[in-house]
């Protein structure tokens, strides 16, 4: 399963890396910011998964949620936020605008899969 | 100080030490930092504003630091390289997310700005607050050895 992961920190990206690779997930592109990653969206269409941060630099992970279900291409990409902002407002954000699922920093590696594979099945039903 | 601000610090590393690196960390007697220096040689510092005004620094020694990288990212490093920088900035950014969930329990609307990481010994960090700035002391095993693991923070 081809999938972007998201984040301006290195070690955020290596750790979801690991968690993916207990499920056998290892195509995995990594983009540093929204802007980065919307332009590998938009040159490498056959993406089946973005795990996305929310605070980083350029274009944040909400302004990134935004654009990819803005864009007919990539729309229904499942995307996974993976957040520190545990607060109400930021998730019913993140909700309103599409996100398929979300996880609040620190997570243990089960509930980033269980994210995961919640986000594949949202999509697949829909 | 309102004891609900250190109880939400104390919550925030405890919880995130446990989830994300599988530790127990134990905190001593917070004490009111009296000197400019830096608590470690690997500190991770936090300026946030809001209803409060503040900074939150994280700091380690360099072993310590090594230790958490090793342990985040399950990968090997002899060194303050720069992923352990990288790695001790996400867990400052982390830690400092579950304090705002916490200090939002007592009624306080906190925003931060990206971590900065600090790296050397006896560094001069001035916090600019009128008010004293407390140090949480934290202890937790490493490879068979004790890490110290200072928090220190202002708020006004």
């Amino acid at each position: 399963m081809k999938t972007l992961v998201v984040d301006d920190f290195a070690t955020m990206r290596k750790i979801v890396k690991n968690v993916l690779k207990q499920i056998d997930i290892t195509n995995v592109s990594e983009a540093e910011n929204g802007k980065q990653a919307l332009e590998i969206l938009r040159k490498d269409g056959d993406f089946e998964l973005i795990v996305s941060d929310w605070i980083m630099p350029e274009m944040t992970g909400i302004e990134f949620l935004k654009a990819c279900k803005d864009d007919e291409s990539i729309k229904k990409i499942p995307f996974v936020m993976v957040t520190a902002e545990a607060q109400k407002d930021s998730v019913i954000e993140a909700i309103k605008n599409g996100v398929d699922n979300y996880i609040v920093k620190p997570f243990t590696p089960d509930k980033l899969q269980d994210a995961i594979h919640k986000a594949l099945a949202r999509v697949k039903n829909q | 100080m309102d004891a609900g601000f250190v109880n939400a610090y104390l919550t925030a590393v405890q919880r995130v030490f446990k989830t994300m690196l599988g530790l127990d960390i134990v905190m001593g007697k917070p004490i009111l930092k009296t000197s400019a220096r830096s608590s470690g040689d690997v500190t991770g510092v936090i300026g946030f504003a809001g209803d409060k005004k503040g900074i939150f620094n994280l700091a380690f020694s360099t072993a310590g630091a090594i230790f958490v990288y090793k342990r985040i990212v399950a990968e090997d490093a002899s060194s303050v390289t720069p992923d352990v920088v990288d790695a001790i900035g996400e867990l400052t950014n982390i830690i400092w997310g579950q304090t705002r969930v916490e200090i939002e329990k007592v009624g306080y609307k906190l925003n931060a700005a990206l971590p900065t990481v600090v790296v050397g010994q006896d560094v001069e960090i001035n916090f600019i607050t009128k008010l004293p700035v407390v140090s949480l002391p934290f202890t937790f095993q490493a490879d068979g050895a004790q890490e110290n693991l200072f928090l220190d923070f202002s708020f006004e």
